[in-house]
């Protein structure tokens, strides 16, 4: 008897501790991210004299300098031409990754076919590789391709470098839809493109959500290999309008924070406005067992 | 209508003429959107689109880390730019190995060439240190470069009751005093990894060792290891033992030694004589994080104190500066080479460097360039006009892989982790290994 | 017969319409490149034009040999093993109660929650390392915090000796109490402490003691200076930190979406029967995300390995290569000074290598202990 009590009330107290503990380790990292954020935001609308001076307190007199005028980070940075770029790049490719890899996905998931195997692996593989050691050979093939300095260049290679990840999430979500859909469409005499379309596409919703999330955040971020494939301001997109900003000669911190907001906030808005979408959406279809 | 038709041709084919004539010129060029001063050499190549609107100048402009990138990449897949930025050693060596960028001297003429200092239109008087390998003129230096400068914050000196330091014995003096006040005597930001050797360690091997050692360590006739080098290793690791230069200046980014400098954190800052830009009146937004009123007053620029031990005295170390190259790959005569030269006589006239004087990118080495400046930049110039002789730059004669792991010893040493000895070993070790590779 | 032919034909018709679009970008874009590394690494190419240019020739493994006798290539080597321990024992497990708590309802507002701890994930790079490495700098805000606590700590022992007193006289017992208080720092400062210091008090009037008591307080307080962040293993940490904090909302959101999977009612018959939270987690969840654990492993090891942009943005690998890794030792070698592409490519090949050893003993391990939840 007074055993039981001593148990519930300890267990009463190790619940509370839990509860604190959990809300303690949220705020602490709550804090850590939204905290350095602010602070970036706050920075770049003080005059670079001030932050040298203190980094930590409010601007006396905000100003919008580093962003406005001519010699402002926006008009420095061309980014009125980056964005729309950096729009095109990250839907373009993260749009070929997606059809590119379900439908690739099907056809390793239901079709038996002795190839797959071999295939299937090289794609995962691809998981492996480090872009920084593709640099090089990828430059030389866009050469020899004649499609240097063009949007497709730029494009292809995204949905290459991505085409990996899509392929192993979206052929393990597709085996995970039972086969006897598949075989009894067949057996009505549907063809594979048929199902696909009819069938397998609605129900790859939930894992192209996965995939167009985490590759709108890595597209739009990418710098190294952009860097390598155009060389006109019209082409560049918008992280390597904000690493003109970063160099480590640049003294110039007001605009480079101002940069940084500037390269940092289309993203969180888009992140804000869509954050049920993307947390469902991964939540319907993320990496399976 | 069939005359119609011809005439229409006719239209097109002269219109086609007219846009065929326009040139196009490829340039990759080197700088920092946020450097003061950026909108003047914006204007630079402005001034040139307009007043050349047959040449179509297509400008990539990249720097840093990315710049050097893409340099790789255009010379794996022999794509090179018409014209493009270059240094006089280290990162463009692969330039000059390969001989990638034209003979100025040929493409020129001696005409124009005699404009300029006679050490930056000689590559043979330069020597194989400063151009390297095949000693030919691939770019005409805008500056010479003295790469160590003491800036001196003279009020702060003064309130503390100490004058300007001429001896190591001076710096030591200050240490107790400046530290009660929270201010570093010397500051040397060298989280970038290569201050500390090409600001001071070069002149502390200049003064200590002399280019002629290295010059036989080059042709295995010394090693590192000697007992002299080790000593100006030693030299520099005791600025930081005896409290001159804090440890943690190694972890600081160089770019944010200006801000703290002029913060009245450090009574000396340790840079190169290209700083000077980053200290006077930013035009676009009329700031400057030095005041041309404190400028006058308050600092001034001085050689480097005398080293205990030092053979070689009042010698800095200095180097060819930048300039632009033309691709060796354009065909003698053609349309794009004159518009290169063009382009290249453009960047070099009179007006320009002007500019660039005026703006404290650099002293030019075009003769006869006057300017009005703010007093830094002059302090400047009665600096470099003080310099009796200069020494190597230890990473514009070095191998990468051998001023690399000098870059990196010098940080163990500012950190008290790493022993001069050592240091020196792994030194010889790369030095070695890029000897035999050489053979 | 024909009926099953011609269902065949256009089985295979099928499969290879909706494989060669993936295949082809895949073989251009990244497998090309993959052959001509390998070729590389066993070539003598070094620099300049690469196809048209000057010839070079396949000579063989020594660029291999040389990697495996540099001691830069292991320490980079390790410094990767230790982003990859934390990523695998750090992110993952992180990411995990984090989602069960959430997935629980520990506490309130979850979505809130949720939300915020994604957000490190979308921000670039290159914002995240100047963020980071602006508040690790040694005068960055975090120093600026550290060091006034400990001036004003510092400062009232120092003042501590003077207590009650308006002025002060230099007595041999002072030297000896602030020489107490200073410890080693003194010896850092002077060569003979005791009367050096007796010299710089008598620099002062004993009308300046609040002057006096700052200035030795500036003099002898050890300053947090991040020298760690020179010392080998040990200046990992901020990256370490740096990438825990930016990939642990992606992982929770994974495991939290897999926990929604689980039907409710099993966990709260469990709870009616009795079942403590820990046995609830340990019995109906994990066994439930087993197969996620895995793959999530994978993911998380390929992609520690491969990592480059966030250290490089970070700290370059510096100083005196204490945080350098694989990624950032290969691209010294192809664009720093001189470029050794063969070498380069050969480090890129090692890193695969080591990916696959270290993805095949996940794999040994998973099967080894459970296979999956289903």
């Amino acid at each position: 008897m007074s055993e039981e009590i001593k148990t519930t009330a300890l267990g009463r107290f190790g619940a509370a501790f839990a509860k604190f503990l959990a809300y303690f380790v949220m705020v602490l990292f709550s804090l850590m991210t939204l905290y350095p954020i602010f602070w970036l935001i706050m920075n770049s609308f003080k005059p670079t004299r001030e932050f040298q001076v203190s980094q930590l307190g409010f601007p006396h007199v905000p100003t919008l300098k580093n962003y406005g005028g001519p010699y402002g980070a926006w008009k420095l940075g061309d980014f009125d031409k980056l964005i729309p770029n950096s729009v095109i790049y990250t839907l373009g490719a993260t749009f070929g990754i997606i059809i590119l890899s379900v439908l690739a996905g099907f056809a390793f998931a239901k079709i038996p076919r002795k190839a797959t195997k071999l295939i299937y692996a090289s794609f995962v593989i691809g998981l492996l590789l480090s872009v920084q050691s593709l640099l090089i050979p990828l430059f030389l093939e866009v050469n020899i391709m004649g499609i240097y300095n063009t949007r497709l260049a730029v494009l292809l290679v995204y949905i290459g470098a991505g085409l990996p990840m899509g392929i192993y999430l979206s052929t393990e979500y597709i085996r995970g839809i039972p086969t006897s859909l598949v075989e009894s469409a067949r057996i009505d005499g549907a063809k594979y493109f048929r199902i696909f379309r009819s069938i397998i596409l609605p129900m790859t919703i939930p894992v192209a959500t996965t995939l167009a999330i985490l590759n709108i955040t890595g597209i739009w971020n990418e710098f190294a290999l952009i860097n390598i494939l155009v060389s006109k301001t019209e082409l560049k997109s918008l992280p390597l309008g904000m690493y003109r900003f970063s160099g480590s000669l640049s003294s110039d911190w007001g605009k480079q924070f101002a940069a940084l907001t500037i390269g940092t906030l289309p993203m969180l808005v888009f992140y804000f406005i869509f954050r049920k979408q993307i947390t469902q959406g991964v939540a319907a279809g993320a990496v399976k067992g | 209508m069939k005359r119609l038709i011809i005439a229409t041709l006719m239209v097109a084919v002269v219109a086609l003429g007219a846009m065929a004539q326009k040139t196009t010129l490829n340039v990759l060029y080197y700088v920092d959107a946020t450097v003061a001063g950026y909108d003047v050499d914006q204007a630079i190549w402005a001034k040139f689109e307009a007043s050349n609107p047959d040449i179509d100048l297509q400008k990539e402009e990249l720097f840093s880390e990315p710049f050097h990138q893409k340099m790789q990449a255009y010379i794996a897949a022999g794509t090179l730019p018409d014209v493009f930025y270059m240094w006089p050693s280290g990162r463009s060596e692969a330039v000059y190995e390969k001989h990638l960028a034209k003979d100025l001297s040929k493409l020129l003429g001696a005409d124009f060439l005699k404009n300029f200092a006679p050490t930056a239109t000689n590559p043979k008087a330069l020597g194989d240190s400063i151009m390297p390998a095949s000693q030919y003129q691939a770019i005409i230096p805008q500056a010479f470069t003295l790469t160590t400068a003491v800036y001196v914050n003279t009020k702060l000196l003064k309130d503390n009751g100490f004058a300007v330091p001429k001896t190591y014995a001076d710096l030591k003096k200050m240490v107790p005093k400046l530290k009660a006040k929270g201010i570093s005597v010397m500051m040397l930001p060298d989280k970038d990894g290569w201050p500390a050797q090409s600001c001071l360690f070069s002149t502390i091997s200049g003064r200590m060792v002399g280019d002629a050692f290295i010059d036989q360590v080059k042709a295995s006739k010394a090693k590192f290891t000697d007992k002299p080098f080790v000593a100006a290793l030693q030299a520099y690791a005791n600025l930081f033992k005896d409290g001159i230069i804090p440890a943690e200046d190694m972890n600081v980014g160089y770019s944010e030694g200006t801000g703290l400098f002029a913060a009245g954190k450090a009574a000396m800052y340790i840079d190169g004589d290209w700083r000077t830009g980053g200290y006077i009146t930013d035009k676009t937004s009329n700031t400057a994080l030095i005041s041309p009123a404190d400028q006058e007053s308050s600092f001034d620029i001085i050689n480097f104190p005398s080293i205990p031990g030092e053979k070689n005295a009042g010698v800095v170390s200095g180097i060819a500066g930048v300039g632009y190259g033309i691709n060796n790959a354009l065909p003698s005569g053609s349309a794009k080479e004159k518009a290169a030269v063009r382009l290249l006589k453009y960047l070099y006239s009179p007006e320009v460097q002007k500019i660039r004087y005026e703006s404290g990118a650099y002293v030019p080495t075009l003769k006869g360039v006057t300017g009005t400046v703010e007093p830094i930049i002059k302090k400047m110039a009665a600096y470099k006009n003080a310099v009796a002789k200069t020494t190597y730059v230890l990473d514009g004669v070095l191998d990468p892989s051998v001023f690399n792991v000098l870059n990196a010893g010098l940080q163990g040493m500012g950190l008290g982790n790493v022993e001069p000895a050592k240091v020196a070993a792994d030194m010889q070790t790369a030095m070695d290994a890029w000897l035999a590779s050489k053979k | 017969m024909a009926r099953k032919k011609r269902i065949g034909r256009e089985e295979g018709r099928a499969y290879w319409m909706m494989v060669l679009p993936a295949l082809i970008v895949y073989m251009l874009v990244l497998a090309f490149p993959i052959v001509l590394s390998i070729v590389l690494s066993v070539s003598n190419y070094n620099g300049g034009k690469m196809f048209g240019g000057e010839s070079w020739q396949i000579t063989g493994f020594s660029k291999y040999a040389k990697l495996v006798g540099d001691p830069l290539f292991w320490n980079s080597l390790k410094n990767n093993l230790y982003i990859v321990l934390i990523s695998v024992f750090g992110q993952l497990p992180l990411g995990f109660i984090f989602a069960y708590i959430i997935y629980r309802k520990t506490v309130k507002w979850p979505n809130f929650w949720q939300g915020v701890l994604y957000v490190p994930n979308i921000i670039s790079v290159i914002v995240v390392a100047v963020l980071w490495s602006t508040i690790f700098s040694p005068k960055g805000p975090l120093g600026e915090a550290i060091n006034s606590v400990r001036f004003d700590a510092f400062h009232v022992k120092i003042a501590a000796l003077f207590s009650g007193q308006s002025g002060f006289s230099i007595t041999d017992d002072l030297v000896r109490k602030i020489l107490d208080i200073a410890g080693p720092k003194a010896s850092a400062i002077f060569t003979d402490p005791p009367a050096e210091l007796k010299d710089f008090l008598a620099s002062y009037s004993p009308d300046q003691l609040q002057q006096l008591i700052t200035d030795m307080t500036n003099m002898f307080v050890s300053k947090w200076s991040p020298t760690f962040l020179g010392i080998p293993d040990v200046a990992m940490l901020p990256i370490l930190f740096v990438t825990l904090w930016m990939w642990t909302g992606l992982y929770m959101i994974i495991f939290l979406a897999n926990m929604q999977k689980i039907d409710v009612q099993i966990i709260e018959s469990a709870r009616i029967d009795g079942a403590n939270e820990g046995q609830v987690m340990r019995y109906i969840v994990l066994p439930a995300l087993s197969g996620t654990l895995v793959n999530t492993a994978i993911l998380c090891i390929a992609g520690s390995l491969s990592s480059f942009s966030l250290v490089w943005a970070m700290t370059g690998g510096g100083p005196n290569h204490v945080t350098e890794i694989l990624a950032i030792y290969m691209f010294n070698n192809a664009f720093l000074g001189r470029p050794d592409f063969p070498l380069a490519n050969a480090i890129a090949l090692v890193m695969v290598t080591v990916s696959f050893i270290l993805i095949g003993l996940t794999k040994a391990v998973e099967n080894k202990f459970g296979g999956k939840g289903e």
